[in-house]
């Protein structure tokens, strides 16, 4: 049986560490009501994007007389034959179960259109999604083409993709989590537009931890290109939380102070609404068909910056549970252990009374 | 003109960013870039959409005062009583970096060299280079 030295510093040990985690715990609880705020206040401008093109889509020659579809590059669908998976994991680890779920989900999703013979590229996001791929697939092979003309006055770039293998990571993104700017989701958002368009890919997913609430996360596949109807986000639903999970996150929440519902609609996204959708003929600055082509990359932008955001806050609600779980297990351990080591110490007193009262007798 | 429902005579202008409702205040009158040109709300404006180019989103009269924010791209819908900025960026003039600006016209140019035979590319040197030079005049006050 261990000594009583050991345990103490067994304790002392697993004290620390409880200290860690508890702090880690309020740590998160902060930056998910930070998150959740971010995510809030982003979605005035996604509302009104949305409400915008729509209203554009009534108001434009954008259909075709024969099928009555619209056209736009965005909106052709063709036959998946290549397909784009972003997958947006977390930065850190010491999530729980965030980081692997959302790694299994996008394998689930990767070995399913590899089973019907389609070529995917990957795309993750935030490091812990880099480093699982990036060890399983190869790196995608570009070939960097310089040319100068025109007396040497001009040149022109060109990379070249040389695929040779089925799936592999086209690209990798590991800042655009800690940063979060419009502008740098805009570049990516506008090399897959140019992909899509230059028929290099079919199709456009992403996977993510979708976050309504601390109580209401799944992990989905979003539909990103082609877009079948504006404003809808047609998602795959992989994996939901248990019942178990969501009691061990709302009771985490709770004590963290952060609110376990769906945060009310805001004054501002109200106001929104109601963008480009007044009952009024409006006059247009240029041609609707000009406005909607220019309109629809920002659609797309906001879409990955929507998806970006969520996922953040699902990140740190991880965080913050699993911790608080940590929190807790550090807790009995330490019960357990105390218990031990009472009995431990007990058990050498009796022994040195029974030593001291059977010497006696012996007397 | 439409129905005009406050007479208070001043229009209320919002400004919404990818991040934030950043202004929520009333204006006398609002100067817009669209890209078009200049063009200038009133209050009971005809309603109108229209798209923004790289310029100065400015502000004048009632309850903002004289504000002016720098805007890269976008979108407005102007109702007769209520202006509503959809903008990719917005700056205050002072929070422009001349450095950063410069070297963005570099890149604009950059670009165009590198553009070859393909037009897009050339459409994109040129809105990279009008939005530096843009946030260039602004810094200048040359507006």
């Amino acid at each position: 049986m261990a000594n009583v030295l050991d345990l103490r510093r067994r304790i002392r040990s697993v004290k620390n560490t409880r200290q860690i985690t508890k702090a880690m715990k309020m740590v998160s609880a902060a930056k998910l009501r930070r998150a959740q705020e971010h995510a809030m206040q982003a979605r005035p401008y996604a509302r009104m994007l949305t409400n915008v093109l729509q209203s554009l889509v009534r108001r434009t020659d954008l259909f075709n007389e024969q099928t009555g579809e619209i056209m736009h590059p965005l909106l052709v669908e063709r036959e998946e034959k290549s397909v784009l998976v972003l997958v947006i994991a977390g930065d850190k680890g010491f999530a729980g179960g965030f980081n692997s779920n959302i790694g299994k989900a996008a394998q689930r999703f990767i070995d399913e259109r590899r089973a019907n013979g389609q070529n995917i590229d990957l795309e993750p996001i935030g490091k812990k999604a880099i480093g699982l791929f990036k060890k399983r697939f190869p790196m995608a092979v570009y070939e960097h083409t310089e040319e100068l003309y025109d007396n040497d006055l001009s040149k022109h770039i060109e990379n070249i993709r040389h695929r040779a293998a089925p799936i592999e990571v086209a690209a990798e993104h590991p800042t655009l989590l800690a940063k979060t700017d419009f502008e740098d989701v805009s570049a990516l958002a506008n090399s897959i537009i140019s992909r899509y368009e230059g028929a290099e890919i079919d199709a456009v997913y992403i996977v993510y931890n979708e976050f309504k609430s601390v109580i209401s996360q799944r992990v989905v596949v979003e539909k990103l290109l082609p877009i079948r109807k504006l404003g809808a986000h047609p998602v795959t639903v992989i994996e939901e939380m248990t019942e178990e999970q969501k009691e061990a996150a709302g009771k985490a929440a709770q004590e963290s102070g952060v609110s376990i519902n769906e945060p009310e609609e805001s004054a501002a996204e109200r106001e929104a609404k109601k963008f480009g959708t007044a009952d009024v003929d409006y006059l247009f600055d240029q041609s609707p068909e000009r406005l909607f082509r220019h309109l629809m990359p920002r659609y797309i932008t906001t879409e990955i910056f929507h998806a970006l955001l969520e996922s953040i806050a699902a990140e740190h609600a991880a965080r913050m549970t699993a911790t608080d779980a940590a929190t807790k297990n550090a807790g009995e351990l330490i019960d357990k252990l105390s218990l031990t080591m009472n009995r431990v110490r007990q058990a050498a007193i009796t022994k040195e009374i029974i030593e001291i009262v059977s010497g006696a007798a012996a007397l | 003109m439409a129905d005009v429902g406050n007479n208070s005579g001043l229009l209320k202008v919002r400004l919404v960013t990818p991040d934030r409702v950043l202004l929520d205040a009333t204006a006398e009158t609002v100067e817009l870039p669209s890209m078009s040109g200049y063009l200038e709300a009133l209050y009971g404006a005809a309603p109108l959409l229209a798209e923004l180019g790289a310029g100065e989103v400015r502000l004048h009269g009632g309850s903002s005062g004289e504000q002016t924010f720098f805007v890269a791209w976008g979108f407005v819908e102007v109702l007769p009583e209520c202006v509503t900025i959809l903008a990719e960026t917005a700056l205050h003039p002072e929070e422009i970096d001349q450095n950063e600006a410069e070297a963005e016209l570099r890149h604009g140019a950059e670009l165009w060299d590198q553009a070859g035979d393909d037009q897009s590319k050339y459409d994109e040197a040129n809105a990279v280079t009008r939005v530096a030079e843009e946030k260039l005049a602004s810094l200048a006050g040359k507006h």
